[in-house]
């Protein structure tokens, strides 16, 4: 009995600088957003009591419509691509081979640089004349060239296949053996279309395509509610770059504990490669994807740094999400501070991550019985 | 496929494992070559951002890896001119008694008239932005321009779309020399303009760009030494951008403010989290399923929920009485907002580094602490004696972790430290570059000051990327 005191005493103690630091910074920092929601404050008058009414204006209010749009379509199209290119991605990474620590590294460099040097790096990418509408103007010029390649990959490929079939040699259509043969013989025939003058990279007009100043969406024309804004698309664009090799990362290591045997036993059925993807390794990395997904959503909701540093590089409504809708309304320039306002939409941002959570805690719970 | 091989005879068998071991290689080489696309495409930007931020204009079209201040000869040629201006062969500079020699040359197709090109040292203001408004000592008050000698011309043809056109190389040789006395000038820039129909070729140093359609060629500093060449970009970050009052390096203030909230946040979170991380571990009693449930919550509030108040807590303080407030305890009768103090206070509450803790403490076996427990060590000593000693590499991953986490930190960061200039840190201090130089199009220092703020992550990366790793099964992914 008097050791348990002695532990109560001194468990207060060990964390009694964390208990005020999550005392004023957390518990009372939630308990006055949640009051000041209700309330009129502007920062300098006191505030007075207004119940609803900041919640109803939130919807009538154009710029939280634009930001509650942009919030959710940016949440669900990063998270639905990011995961699914990840899992593709680790699917075909998934060997076991040496030097993969000096290639991991280099998946994690964008992960671990800081959000404003990667956005200021897209930004400079994204600019009229930068290296993404360079990168598309080369594309197109060069279609025929690629087409033309493709064309020899897959003839070759096919013809080896079956080819070996007919020898009773168990080869499948993306035999990697005989698909290298296809890519040098591809390259072989690709340079000599070109250098023979018979394929030729077509003239195109230069891509001057707008990214950040427009007010422009895809797909242009859209009804409110489906339209994404173009410097948002740029904003999704660069955020699946930065995450998506995190989550590879996570779905390798949960790919690598699948016994190989699954896979084998699979392709002795006659399964194949796609079929193996569906059956097998879909639902073995399962409890991943549910982490991947949460972990994505919460992170895609709640994006805030990307919107601040393009700032004035592309109009606000275009980007602007629930997270930075706070802000604005918190800090508008000239304009009085709506801190009621303001802390009825971060209200509104808490309870959407919260039902994402613990959603997700449902789903695991209902796949793990 | 076992099933297959039972059919067939002996050396069949054997061709079929050949035919297997082929395919193993195969697929490997191909592995290979998929994960070195996958790395060229997610680290290619930002190599390609730190090629690009050496260019003079990285928005220049179309985006090349091929650029002047990557060729050796116009590394010779700028140390030796950086030598000739200010006997500095790394940075150069103008400085008095100096003869910087200068050479150019143009291609005159046959029936175009010569005429000497036209030569000066302009007054032009180094870039846009904090850099504009500084009073600057000017090269062209100090600088003269010799006579143009023409050097003896060279027949030669030029291969265009059109054809062959036939015509000459008509160069010349002056000198800029620095008359009288007066400081050292940092930059020598110099625009040569020549007669239509003339083609510039090259010249001792290349051109930073050509203007009115070629005919000028501009030089942003042609006695700029090696590093003054090469790396131009990032010595006009420490050098253009300084506070008009003071005319301190910004940007050398925003690395210090970013090292010491890194360096004090470390403490802070080592101490607070390692102790209440152990008595959440170690000690049984009432309200630690309570306490850490609020842990675990508190890391569901998105942030935005919190700043309001936080916000506040930092401008007016807590438990006013009187004008009495917490914070003019610590010497902030003012408030907290704009220091790095209340930025640390704000960002101390880091229940990620509890759990952490809390996670290894428990995997430490208990017999550890009941030895030390017998020999009569109360509490404090049991933590500080014995476990922690044990904890040194969680301690560790929390170390890097922490770092990594306070040096990328934007969001309190952006709210708390607005001005002046000089309170900000690194990520902040970047906007601001991005506010006065992306407006004019001038990224060449943007990227040079992103490409710089990568570095420390990076160099701490590649040392200890266990810990990297580690951080993501602890806490998840970044966005």
């Amino acid at each position: 009995m008097r050791t348990k005191r002695a532990d109560t005493v001194a468990a207060y103690l060990f964390l009694l600088p964390f208990l005020v630091l999550l005392l004023i910074f957390f518990v009372f920092a939630t308990g006055r957003a949640v009051y000041f929601s209700f309330t009129d404050y502007d920062l300098f008058r006191p505030p007075n009591w207004v119940g609803l009414r900041n919640y109803a204006a939130l919807f009538a209010d154009a710029l939280f419509l634009s930001a509650l749009r942009n919030s959710i379509l940016f949440a669900v199209i990063v998270t639905a691509v990011q995961t699914f290119l990840a899992l593709v991605m680790a699917a075909v990474l998934n060997q076991r081979v040496r030097g993969i620590g000096f290639f991991r590294a280099a998946f994690y460099m964008p992960s671990i640089t800081s959000s404003v040097v990667i956005t200021l790096i897209f930004l400079w990418m994204f600019q009229r004349r930068g290296l993404i509408n360079y990168l598309t103007e080369t594309l197109q010029r060069h279609l025929p060239v690629l087409l033309a390649f493709l064309l020899v990959l897959i003839a070759v490929q096919v013809v080896q296949v079956a080819w070996e079939r007919r020898s009773a040699l168990p080869a499948t259509w993306t035999d990697p053996a005989l698909f290298v043969v296809s890519l040098l013989v591809a390259f072989g025939a690709t340079w000599l279309l070109v250098t023979t003058g018979v394929v030729a990279p077509r003239d195109v007009a230069p891509v001057d395509f707008i990214w950040l100043q427009t007010r422009d969406t895809i797909p242009s024309g859209a009804p409110f509610w489906l339209s994404v804004p173009i410097p948002l698309a740029a904003i999704m664009i660069q955020n699946v770059f930065t995450t998506i090799p995190t989550f590879m990362l996570m779905y390798l290591a949960a790919l690598q504990d699948v016994p190989k045997s699954h896979y084998e036993a699979a392709s002795i059925d006659g399964a194949n490669a796609t079929q193996q993807f569906l059956r097998i390794t879909i639902p073995s990395v399962a409890p991943v994807t549910f982490l991947v997904l949460t972990l994505s959503m919460i992170g895609t909701l709640q994006m805030f740094d990307q919107v601040a540093i393009f700032g004035d590089a592309a109009p606000l409504r275009s980007v602007v999400t629930l997270a930075y809708f706070v802000y604005d309304r918190m800090f508008p320039g000239a304009q009085t501070p709506e801190v009621g306002f303001a802390a009825a939409g971060a209200m509104f941002l808490a309870v959407l991550t919260l039902v994402v959570v613990l959603l997700q805690r449902r789903l695991v719970r209902s796949e793990g019985h | 496929m076992r099933a297959a091989a039972t059919r067939l005879g002996a050396a069949e068998q054997r061709a079929l494992e050949h035919w297997q071991a082929r395919r193993r290689w195969a697929r490997a080489g191909l592995v290979y070559a998929v994960m070195l696309a996958f790395a060229i495409v997610f680290v290619g930007p930002l190599l390609f951002a730190a090629v690009s931020s050496l260019r003079t204009d990285p928005l220049e079209y179309p985006p090349s890896l091929a650029i002047p201040q990557l060729q050796p000869s116009n590394w010779a040629a700028a140390a030796r001119l950086g030598q000739a201006g200010a006997g500095d062969r790394w940075f150069g500079g103008f400085a008095p008694g100096a003869t910087v020699p200068f050479e150019i040359a143009y291609f005159v197709p046959d029936g175009v008239d010569v005429t000497d090109p036209d030569v000066e040292v302009p007054r032009r203001r180094p870039g846009a932005g904090l850099g504009a408004v500084l009073a600057i000592e000017y090269a062209a008050d100090f600088a003269s321009v010799s006579e143009l000698q023409r050097l003896p011309d060279v027949p030669m043809t030029v291969e265009s779309g059109d054809g062959t056109t036939s015509g000459r190389r008509v160069a010349y040789a002056f000198t800029i020399r620095y008359q009288g006395d007066g400081p050292v000038i940092d930059r020598l820039p110099l625009d040569v303009t020549a007669a239509v129909g003339m083609q510039y070729l090259d010249s001792t140093l290349t051109a930073s760009r050509l203007e009115r359609r070629g005919r000028t060629a501009s030089f942003n500093d042609v006695a700029p030494g090696v590093l003054g060449y090469v790396l131009r970009n990032y010595v006009r970050v420490f050098n253009e951008v300084r506070s008009p009052a003071t005319r301190q390096s910004l940007f050398l203030a925003w690395i210090g403010n970013s090292f010491a909230f890194a360096a004090v946040r470390i403490v802070v979170t080592l101490v607070i989290a390692s102790m209440a991380g152990y008595a959440l571990a170690r000690l049984r009693f009432r309200g630690r399923e309570a306490i850490f449930m609020l842990v675990l919550f508190s890391q569901m509030v998105p942030l935005q929920v919190l700043f309001i108040s936080n916000y506040l807590v930092l401008r007016d303080g807590i438990l006013t009485v009187g004008g009495f407030t917490l914070s003019s305890l610590w010497g902030f009768p003012d408030g907290m907002l704009n220091s790095l103090t209340g930025l640390v206070f704000v960002t101390a509450l880091n229940a990620g580094a509890v759990f952490i803790m809390k996670q290894f403490f428990e995997s430490i076996p208990r017999e550890v602490e009941e030895a030390a427990m017998i020999d009569g060590a109360n509490h404090w000593r049991r933590y500080w004696n014995v476990v922690l000693p044990m904890a040194r590499p969680a301690l560790g991953a929390l170390t890097i972790l922490t770092f990594q986490g306070a040096w990328n930190d934007f969001f309190w960061p952006f709210i708390v430290l607005t001005s002046p200039e000089n309170v900000k840190t690194l990520p902040i201090g970047l906007l601001s570059f991005r506010n006065t130089y992306g407006a004019v199009g001038d990224w060449g220092l943007i990227l040079a000051g992103a490409v710089m703020s990568a570095i420390p992550v990076i160099i701490l990366f590649v040392v200890f990327q266990r810990y990297f790793m580690e951080g993501v099964s602890f806490g998840g992914g970044k966005e």
